[in-house]
């Protein structure tokens, strides 16, 4: 490849970056790069507040221990919403990509999405009709069930785990689809007369070829969730504690965006840290 | 003639300059954004409204100080009054352009939290008290005293709001101290700890308290006096009690941005949020109590605010907030965020 | 077990997570029919919240806002998103691992944080408030999710597809519209049903960027929760999703964006 050439590709692809990427500088990057300036304040440099460089911000995150409780408590809850949104996600997305055939297909695809044009805030108020106590979901049960049952999911962490999962899971269904549906159907084909058993085509072949979708969605899902508070405290109940909801506070409860921003970033770097653990693993498991 | 001309003239330029837009920064559904309310402004002054609102004191402060010239009216708590005057965000009050101004509570108009600096930076509009509210149907006998949060037959079934100021303030009054001088947080730590696990799930708004209350999801909660007076008249069957230990109180005021540029109509609209006309129909709907002595008299006998807030014995019981420093605050979150977390 | 049974379990499965996913929306349609304003049960019927809807031009106006903030950052989002996938995909672009790292603080740090900071940034800038600043923090919140969808679709592409079009003489340009595009198409349109979703429900940041009076339905919704929102809200909501849904079949109807087989 002659120098040019490639001076050419790399014009092409700065014309393609740019658009998003300097987007993003200016609206996003920047914004938190002043905020980062403020976790390293003792106070906000304006309204005439006196301010000087420190670090306390990030020592008392080691100095709380309510505040890695929490985090603790957010990344397993992330964890565990992820898991089951695969779980429960990917044969959802191979169904529509291997079993579903013709014009009905586009329409799942969009039906999938559409719950979530909706208000996040109105559909957790909705999960709460659902699961009380005398709600939908416990009335239903009671009337199907010839025995007098008790079912009150409100208020508990499966409340949560149940709206959170509800919340994302379109995105991991939507991303396994994308995946999966450009795997060869001739493929699949090839190996079963070749004689390979379905666990064996599942697991050398369509599971390796449906990674980068799973991969995708999962992240998608669990960098969110680990920060999210208003689903934990709408469903949770008195246990509705986590994370998200000590940072809120910072700039809601009290005038302390420096600590607030300090806790903000630490999440952000957590989580940055468990992707980057978890992608040797995932890069093996795929092999 | 030419005095006749001159006046006339005057008289027109003064209604030019009187069709401004005012902008009105509140909570959602608190009495200023109501539509008759507004549309009897505008017919009386030819000035229009427009709101914007905010979800915690806080943000109001954020949004004040961040868009200077953007706000003509805003909703104060007199705990935040004098933070707002000391970052130059307000500014003083001319009471000669309130007609209503002779008919407030002197008590309310004379608060030091509303006079910081010495001269007054809002007008008190609006009180009430955070006390208790319990569910009718499940109280044959309503409860006296506040502990009643910590009566183990109703484990379960308690809530209050998900506040660590408040929930401080709450405990230190069920443990006899002066809600503006704790001296003793450790007391007031073992009472909350105490009262956790008769907590099903902690409120945040007006909409968790209704819905929760009305699926039986709790039977006695921590409430606002006006939200009571709002949930009362839309159907649902509570009780307000103030109970033997007190009642928290506090102040609304209605302050001025001090970059405002239409001072006389935001004078005006404060006026009439002051007028007694506008007050005893919100008050059919479900309002806090008024500053405006006159107004509070014309409420029916039945009245809400009349009945429970009038009554002197109630009044007597109140603890007003003081504003609570920074400090405090955060001393105040960070215990409440230890006992959630614990959970 | 046959392929046709498993076949059949599959659809089974398929229509209860699409139930699962309904439910709430169910749930919230019901409510905009029950007298009680408190979603209270047992279930009165009533068309009450219908009414006083229509009667309602703050929200209607807002709904009307949301929905066209919500098309033009999609289509935005959606375009620059695409481009910068693409980019990513093809190009051995140096720092493309902190380019992709780069995409997950907007994800990660709560949106109330990143709102708060757009809105001092822009103030500190001197950038006004109003629908422009809107759209383009809108936009850069949505941007990753478009980016990270549309790059798993990439990943599944052959490239060398892209060669064998370039050596029969297509440009770059023809390659990508008419070789790549086609194949990434489900992934855009996938992508830009994530950047509609995140507009339309956005909160922090019109909450913090719009004028005062210009109000979307997220900050009504939210800013109203102090005092509790009546099924009005669930009026419109149920609404916005019949729309949206009947448009989409439609588009389903006619449109080809599944894929190819």
């Amino acid at each position: 490849m002659s120098g040019s050439l490639a001076r050419t590709d790399r014009l092409r692809a700065l014309a393609l970056l740019s658009p998003a990427y300097l987007w993003l500088m200016a609206a996003v990057f920047l914004p938190l790069s002043a905020m980062a300036f403020f976790s390293f304040l003792s106070d906000v440099p304006f309204g005439g507040r006196d301010w000087q460089f420190t670090l306390d911000n990030y020592r008392a995150f080691l100095e709380t221990p309510t505040y890695a409780t929490l985090l603790w408590k957010s990344v397993k809850l992330g964890l565990i919403v992820t898991a089951l949104s695969v779980l429960i996600g990917f044969p959802c997305a191979y169904v529509l990509a291997k079993v579903v055939r013709g014009r009905s297909r586009e329409a799942l695809f969009l039906l999938v999405i559409l719950p979530f044009w909706s208000n996040s805030l109105v559909r957790i108020f909705s999960w709460a009709i659902v699961l009380r106590g005398n709600g939908i979901l416990g009335s239903t049960v009671d009337a199907i069930l010839p025995w007098d049952v008790r079912l009150n999911l409100m208020f508990s962490p499966t409340a949560i785990v149940i709206g959170l999962v509800h919340s994302y899971l379109p995105y991991v269904i939507l991303t396994s689809y994308l995946a999966l549906q450009a795997i060869d159907d001739s493929l699949i084909e090839a190996a079963r007369s070749l004689g390979a058993r379905r666990r064996t085509i599942l697991r050398r072949l369509i599971l390796p070829l449906a990674a980068p979708g799973i991969i995708a969605g999962a992240v998608l899902i669990f960098v969110p969730v680990v920060g999210s508070f208003m689903e934990p405290r709408i469903l949770g109940g008195r246990r509705g504690t986590y994370y998200g909801t000590v940072i809120e506070d910072q700039f809601v409860a009290v005038f302390n965006w420096p600590l607030g921003a300090a806790l903000s970033f630490i999440l952000l770097a957590v989580v940055l840290g468990i992707l980057a653990l978890a992608s040797p693993a995932i890069r093996r498991a795929t092999l | 003639m030419k005095r006749f001309l001159l006046t006339s003239a005057l008289v027109m330029a003064s209604q030019a300059a009187a069709a401004d837009e005012i902008r009105v920064l509140n909570w959602q559904g608190y009495g200023t954004d109501l539509d008759w309310a507004i549309a009897a402004f505008t017919e009386k002054t030819g000035h229009t409204v427009v709101h914007e609102y905010f979800t915690s004191e806080q943000e109001m402060l954020t949004k004040l100080r961040t868009n200077p010239g953007a706000y003509d009216v805003v909703l104060i708590n007199a705990a935040y009054t004098a933070q707002a005057q000391s970052e130059g965000l307000i500014a003083p009050i001319d009471s000669s352009k309130i007609g209503n101004f002779a008919d407030l509570d002197p008590a309310l108009v004379g608060n030091e939290d509303l006079n910081p600096a010495g001269a007054l930076h809002g007008v008190p509009w609006t009180w009430g008290l955070t006390s208790i509210a319990v569910n009718t149907a499940d109280f044959p006998e309503l409860p006296t005293s506040l502990s009643v949060l910590w009566d183990p037959a109703l484990k379960g079934r308690v809530s209050i709001r998900d506040d660590g100021l408040e929930a401080v303030q709450f405990a230190a009054m069920a443990t006899g101290q002066n809600l503006n001088q704790i001296t003793d947080l450790e007391a007031v730590k073992a009472r909350l700890t105490e009262l956790m696990p008769q907590v099903t799930t902690f409120w945040s708004s007006e909409n968790d308290w209704n819905q929760f209350m009305a699926a039986g999801d709790f039977v006695v909660a921590t409430y606002w006096s006006g939200s009571a007076a709002r949930s009362i008249a839309n159907g649902l069957p509570i009780t307000f009690i103030v109970p033997e230990e007190g009642a928290l109180g506090w102040l609304d005021g209605l302050s001025i941005p001090a970059s405002s540029t239409k001072m006389d109509a935001a004078h005006a609209f404060i006026d009439w949020m002051v007028d007694p006309e506008f007050y005893v129909r919100w008050d059919t709907e479900g309002a806090p109590a008024t500053s405006n002595t006159k107004a509070a008299a014309a409420l029916p006998e039945t009245s809400f605010n009349r009945a429970v807030l009038g009554d002197p014995a109630v009044v007597a019981k109140v603890q007003f907030m003081k504003p609570v420093s920074d400090a405090d605050r955060e001393t105040y979150l960070k215990l409440w965020q230890d006992l959630k977390a614990a959970q | 077990m046959t392929n046709r049974f498993l076949a059949r379990l599959g659809r089974i499965y398929l229509g209860l997570i699409l139930f699962f996913l309904y439910a709430p929306i169910l749930a919230m349609a019901a409510m905009s029919f029950n007298a009680s304003e408190f979603y209270q049960l047992p279930f009165r019927f009533s068309t009450e919240w219908y009414e006083r809807l229509w009667r309602n031009d703050e929200i209607l106006t807002a709904a009307w806002r949301s929905v066209w903030i919500a098309v033009v950052v999609t289509v935005l989002a959606t375009a620059a998103g695409t481009a910068a996938s693409i980019a990513l995909f093809r190009y051995d672009i140096p720092g493309k691992r902190i380019l992709q790292v780069l995409l997950f603080p907007p994800i990660a740090i709560p949106w109330l944080i990143t709102g708060t900071a757009m809105l001092i940034f822009f103030f500190g800038i001197g950038v006004g408030r109003g629908t422009p600043s809107v759209i383009v923090g809108h936009v850069a919140l949505a941007l990753p999710y478009v980016i990270v969808v549309v790059t798993a679709r990439l990943s599944t592409f052959d490239r060398t597809l892209e060669e064998a079009a370039r050596s029969l003489g297509a440009g770059p340009f023809t390659v990508t519209m008419r070789v790549t595009v086609p194949w990434i198409l489900p992934g855009i349109v996938a992508g830009a049903l994530f950047a509609f979703a995140v507009s339309f429900d956005q909160f922090v940041v019109s909450y913090f960027l719009s004028e005062p009076g210009d109000t979307t339905l997220p900050v009504l919704i939210y800013t109203a929760i102090r005092k509790g929102f009546t099924p009005e809200i669930n009026a419109i909501s149920t609404i916005i999703i019949g729309l949206s849904m009947a448009i989409m079949l439609v588009a389903a109807r006619y449109a080809k964006f599944g894929g190819e087989r």
